[in-house]
This record gives C-alpha cells, sequence and structure tokens, in this order.
C-alpha cells in the first residue's frame, strides 16, 4: 500500500509506451510515416527548386523596366503573395485541371512553386534594392564584365541579405505543404492523422508529427549556419 | 595619350557637356577645377564611359572608345575611377577588396596578388589594417585603400572625382599626399579637386571647365595667377578672398558661416581656423552694429583672405560711419567677453579712418 504513489506514473508510462507502439510500431506504421515524411521534403524541395528559379525570372522581369512584361508580373505576384496557398491549391485541382488526369502531387508542386516564386521574387527584389549602385560602378571600373560583376559583387551581397528571409520562407513553405492532404496527397500530416484516427488516441501521432516538422526546420537552420559558415572562411 | 574631340553630354534639355576639346600626355597630372555644376564629374564619368556621350570622340593611345566595338571592360582595367564616396565593396575585407579584381579580371594567382596588394598598402600606410573591413575604417582610410585597389591593377590613368571632398582636413593632407606620390611615376592622373593648393603644387595644368567647355587650361601658376578669361577671373578671385557686403542687421548669419566653411575646405584651413574666423566676424560685425548705424540700416564689407606662405588669416571689416575701432581701449569695452576672445587670439590689429571710412584689419 505503500507504494501506491509510484504506480500512478508507472502505469502513466506504460501507457506512453503502449501508445507509441499503437501508433508508430504496429503494423509497420512508422513506415507509413517516413514515407508520409518523404512525400512532404520532396514536394518541399521541388517547389523551393521551381519557385525560386521563378521567383528569380519574376524579379528579372519586374526590374528589366519593359512595362508590358512588368505589369501582368506585378499583378500574378501580388495576387500570389495576398491570397492562401490552400485556395490556390484547391483553385488548381478542382477548377483548372478538374477535368484532366494530371497527378495532384504535380498540381500541388505547381501550386507551392507559384506561392514561392512569388514570395522569392519579393525576397530578391528587396536585397537588390539595397545594393549600392556605386559598388557596382566600382566593380565596373575595375574592368569587371557585368555578369562577373553581378557574381562577385551584388550576389554575395544580395545572398547576406536574403539569406534569413529566403530560410524563414522555406520552413514556412514546408509548414505550408501541410494543407494538400485536402487534394488527396498523403503527405506527413496526412499520414498522421490518418494513424491516429485508425488508432482512436490522434495525440500521440500528432504531437510526434509536430517534433518532425521542427526537426525538418532546425535541419534547414542548419544547412543554412553550415553554408554561412564556410562562406565566412 | 588621351585625346577628347567635341564631346557633349545632355540630360534631358539640359546640355551639361558643350564640346570637350583637351588632350593628355602619358603620366601628366591634370587637375579639373570650375563651379559647382559645371559638369566635373559627368567629364570624368563620360571618359570612364560610366555616362554615354552624346557626340564626340575619345581616344585614348589612339583608339576611339566610344566605337561600338571597343570592349569597355578592357579599357576600364587599365582606367582607375576613385570617387568621393570611396564605394569599397562592403562584403569584402580589405585584402580581398584589393585582389578581387586582379585575380578574376587579371587571373592572377592568389598569392601574387596579395604580394602585390601588401606593397600597395604599404604605399597607402595601411599595412596593419590589411585583414579589416571597410565599414571599420575612417573616411581618409577607406580613401587610401580604395586608391589601392584601383592601382592593383596597374592602371595606366587614375580618375579621381572630389577623392578628398567627403574628408576632413587632416584626412584629406593623408589622400592628398598618396596621389602626389603617384604624381611622377607614370600614371596619368586627372583629378577633380576643390583643393587648390594640391592644384597649383601638384598638377602639370589646370583645365578650368565651365559652360560646358575646358573654358581654359594652363599651367597653374599662369592659371591662378594670370587668368586670360573672364569666367576664370571671376572664378580664381572667389578664391583667393572671400567677400561678403552686408545691408541689413538681421543678414544671414548661418549662410555666412557656411561659406567661410566652404572657403577654410577650399584653402586646407582645420576646424580650429574655422572657428576663429567664424567667431571674429560674429563678434565685430556685432560689436560694430552695437555702435554703429543706429537706426539706419549698416553698411559694412567684409573680407577674408589666406596667405599660405604664413598660413595667415586676414579679416577686413570697412563701413562708413564716424570714427570707431572696437579694439580702442579708450572705448571702454574691455570687459565684453566675446571681444576678449577675438583680441586674444587675433595675431595683431590695424585700424585707419579716411575720408568717413573705417577699416579695421585683423590677422589670425
Ligand atoms: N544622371 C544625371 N541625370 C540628370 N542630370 C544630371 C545627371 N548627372 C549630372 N546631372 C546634372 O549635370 C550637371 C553637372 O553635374 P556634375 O555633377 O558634373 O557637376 P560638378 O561640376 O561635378 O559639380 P560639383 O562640384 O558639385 O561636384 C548638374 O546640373 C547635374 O544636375
Ligand atoms: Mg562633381
Amino acid at each position: 500500500m505503500l507504494n501506491e504513489p509510484e504506480i500512478i506514473p508507472m502505469d502513466f508510462l506504460e501507457k506512453i509506451a503502449s501508445s507509441f507502439y499503437n501508433n508508430l510500431i504496429a503494423g509497420d506504421a512508422y513506415l507509413v510515416v517516413m514515407k508520409g515524411m518523404l512525400t512532404t521534403v520532396m514536394l518541399s524541395l521541388l517547389a523551393l527548386l521551381f519557385g525560386t528559379i521563378l521567383g528569380a525570372v519574376f524579379c528579372g522581369t519586374r526590374l528589366s523596366g519593359r512595362k508590358f512584361l512588368e505589369v501582368p508580373v506585378r499583378i500574378i505576384t501580388t495576387m500570389l503573395l495576398g491570397s492562401p496557398v490552400t485556395l490556390l491549391l484547391m483553385l488548381l485541382y478542382y477548377v483548372v485541371f478538374a477535368n484532366s488526369r494530371t497527378d495532384a502531387l504535380i498540381i500541388a508542386i505547381l501550386a507551392f512553386t507559384l506561392h514561392t516564386g512569388a514570395h522569392v521574387s519579393e525576397i530578391m527584389r528587396s536585397a537588390l534594392g539595397v545594393l549600392s549602385r556605386r559598388e557596382w560602378e566600382a566593380s565596373r571600373m575595375l574592368g569587371f564584365s557585368e555578369l562577373a560583376a553581378f557574381r562577385h559583387i551584388t550576389l554575395p551581397q544580395a545572398w547576406k541579405i536574403a539569406k534569413p528571409v529566403y530560410q524563414n520562407t522555406i520552413v514556412n513553405l514546408i509548414q505550408w505543404t501541410s494543407v494538400v492532404g485536402y487534394v488527396t496527397i498523403t503527405d506527413l500530416t496526412r499520414t498522421l492523422n490518418n494513424v491516429g484516427s485508425r488508432t482512436g488516441d490522434p495525440f500521440f501521432a500528432l504531437f510526434f508529427g509536430i517534433l518532425i516538422y521542427m526537426g525538418l526546420s532546425w535541419m534547414v537552420h542548419g544547412l543554412f549556419s553550415i553554408r554561412g559558415k564556410r562562406g565566412v572562411a | 595619350m588621351i585625346r577628347i574631340d567635341n564631346l557633349t553630354k545632355c540630360f534631358g534639355p539640359a546640355k551639361i557637356l558643350n564640346g570637350i576639346h583637351a588632350s593628355i600626355n602619358k603620366g601628366e597630372c591634370i587637375a579639373i577645377i570650375g563651379p559647382s555644376g559645371a559638369g566635373k564629374s559627368v567629364f570624368l564619368r563620360s571618359m570612364a564611359l560610366l555616362e554615354k556621350p552624346d557626340s564626340g570622340t575619345i581616344l585614348i593611345n589612339g583608339k576611339d572608345i566610344t566605337a561600338k566595338d571597343t570592349d569597355i571592360n578592357k579599357v576600364r582595367e587599365k582606367m582607375g575611377l576613385v570617387a568621393q564616396g570611396f564605394n569599397l565593396f562592403s562584403h569584402l575585407n580589405v585584402m580581398n577588396n584589393i585582389t578581387l579584381a586582379p585575380i578574376q579580371v587579371r587571373k592572377q594567382t592568389k598569392a601574387q596578388a596579395e604580394a602585390h596588394a601588401m606593397e600597395l598598402l604599404a604605399l597607402v600606410g595601411l599595412e596593419e589594417k590589411a585583414y579589416a573591413m571597410p565599414s571599420e575604417l575612417s573616411g581618409g582610410q577607406q580613401q587610401r585603400i580604395a586608391i589601392a585597389r584601383c592601382l592593383a591593377m596597374d592602371p595606366d590613368i587614375i580618375l579621381f572625382d572630389e577623392p578628398t571632398s567627403a574628408l576632413d582636413p587632416v584626412m584629406t593632407r593623408e589622400v592628398l599626399s598618396i596621389i602626389r606620390k603617384l604624381s611622377g611615376r607614370g600614371i596619368t592622373l586627372v583629378i577633380v579637386t576643390h583643393e587648390m593648393d594640391f592644384a597649383r603644387e601638384t598638377a602639370d595644368r589646370v583645365f578650368y571647365l565651365d559652360e560646358g567647355t575646358v573654358y581654359e587650361e594652363g599651367k597653374p601658376a599662369d592659371l591662378f595667377k594670370n587668368p586670360v578669361r573672364e569666367k576664370t577671373r571671376a572664378f580664381v578671385k572667389t578664391l583667393e578672398t572671400l567677400r561678403f557686403t552686408i545691408t541689413s542687421k538681421s543678414y544671414d548669419l548661418v549662410a555666412m558661416n557656411a561659406r567661410i566653411d566652404w572657403f577654410c575646405r577650399l584653402h586646407g584651413l582645420d576646424s580650429r581656423h574655422n572657428y576663429r574666423i567664424q567667431l571674429a566676424v560674429e563678434e565685430l560685425i556685432q560689436e560694430i552694429f552695437l555702435h554703429c548705424f543706429n537706426a539706419i540700416n549698416p553698411d559694412l564689407d567684409l573680407t577674408v583672405e589666406h596667405f599660405s606662405v604664413n598660413n595667415e588669416i586676414v579679416l577686413i571689416f570697412k563701413y562708413r560711419w564716424e570714427l570707431f575701432n572696437p579694439f580702442d581701449q579708450q572705448a571702454g569695452h574691455q570687459d565684453n567677453l566675446g571681444m576678449t576672445l577675438v583680441t586674444g587670439m587675433a595675431r595683431s590689429f590695424d585700424f585707419e579712418y579716411s575720408d568717413g571710412i573705417n577699416k579695421l584689419i585683423i590677422k589670425l
């Protein structure tokens, strides 16, 4: 009877252990979770890659000084920046590609590419706006071609300014991809949700999901700080 | 070596360069002077093709660099520009600022470029700053690094656009002494400057820019002593003496002090001299107003002159009134603090009175 206070924690730990087992081990659930995570990571990576390229194109057109290119791009980016990516995704899935047999994943990549592209374009524009025209001229006067001046002067400086914002954009992108469950993609969030409803104990699965998303964010920050340190050395 | 013919440049309706003709020999040091807004910077920037001339030719070693088939990057490898704002690459330390172009453009090895950079840092006296960031340097140091960065490309020509006008007198001297070292080393130097003493002592020839042309050119001794054309004369006169006519007791003291600042810069006078001139002028005007022109508008002339031989500043006050000498002990205002200060810092005073005009000469 004196041991009674100890029984409760034992019970609690056992509960956690069995919850862990039921949610993540039983029926190879961890494999399913891993697969969902892979989908999330892949979707994020591709959207980031294409989005960055698209952002550079958007930014380039906006700075080109050609009105007939600049105005449409400005309208598009403003719309993309001003609306939730979930709506864009649903619009593409349920309206634009409704009658085509395009894979949902491709549609999602497209939606997030557009979304990221708009953000990256803004990041690039503000980073380039801060740069000094005089330093540009100084480099040209040392015999740098436009391309070389861009590479050695503009890019490193713009990168320094853009880096923290870009990093946040990536983290946000990863988190925003959690809505793709709406369009039948089994990403990390969807997987965890499934697991939760299968076991009738969603708390553990969802809590675990939060940890995974946090882990991904930390990885992003970690990668950036490695690159940063190398840049200085 | 450089030959410029009929160079013109407009900004909208404003014709800034209106047919510039000039020829500059190899290794010469040219000072370009002229009033503000005369187009000195535009001229220099046109020579570097940072501004595209509307018409005219710029021949360098017989080759027209305004021609379509010129590789401007190649031209600029041999032509440096040092601007008023230093413009060091803010993300790179001093060493990388200097070696970036030699390594990337001239394809030197890192070791080669760094060895050369250390020599140049020694030349500009900043070896110990080799690994500092630009933001950690004073303006004068940044400008000396900018010169070293330019020299790292072994240029044949260096253009300077007011290299010292953002600097205080001490830093100005540092930078000018570096530029002086460069003259006579075979590098052609073209310097837009407001430092007339520098132009007088260092330049081989001076171009006076006005009306969008090289209005007058000559050896510094001739151009400064015996300018031929009217505008040059007027300009040279404003360099020698600063002149005010005060016809109201509510004269613009701020504007006057600003002109005294400008005058001091022009003559390389430090802030102590500047302060003394401003103090003496203000105190004496106040003192004169206190005793003269009681009910009527004043009629007072003031000139400030600087003699670089003995670094003497001479203030001359002329005012039409009954005899009044502010320094006269008999007048009994030695208890006036301002006047006591002025008396203390003056080297000498002189006072004359003739034809109803008081003339007070103070040497500082
Ligand atoms: N990019 C430009 N666009 C329009 N006008 C310009 C431009 N650059 C210069 N100007 C005009 O050309 C004129 C000459 O300018 P510039 O800078 O060459 O004068 P400056 O002789 O160098 O004067 P300062 O001694 O003040 O430097 C000025 O009236 C200026 O407003
Ligand atoms: Mg200028």
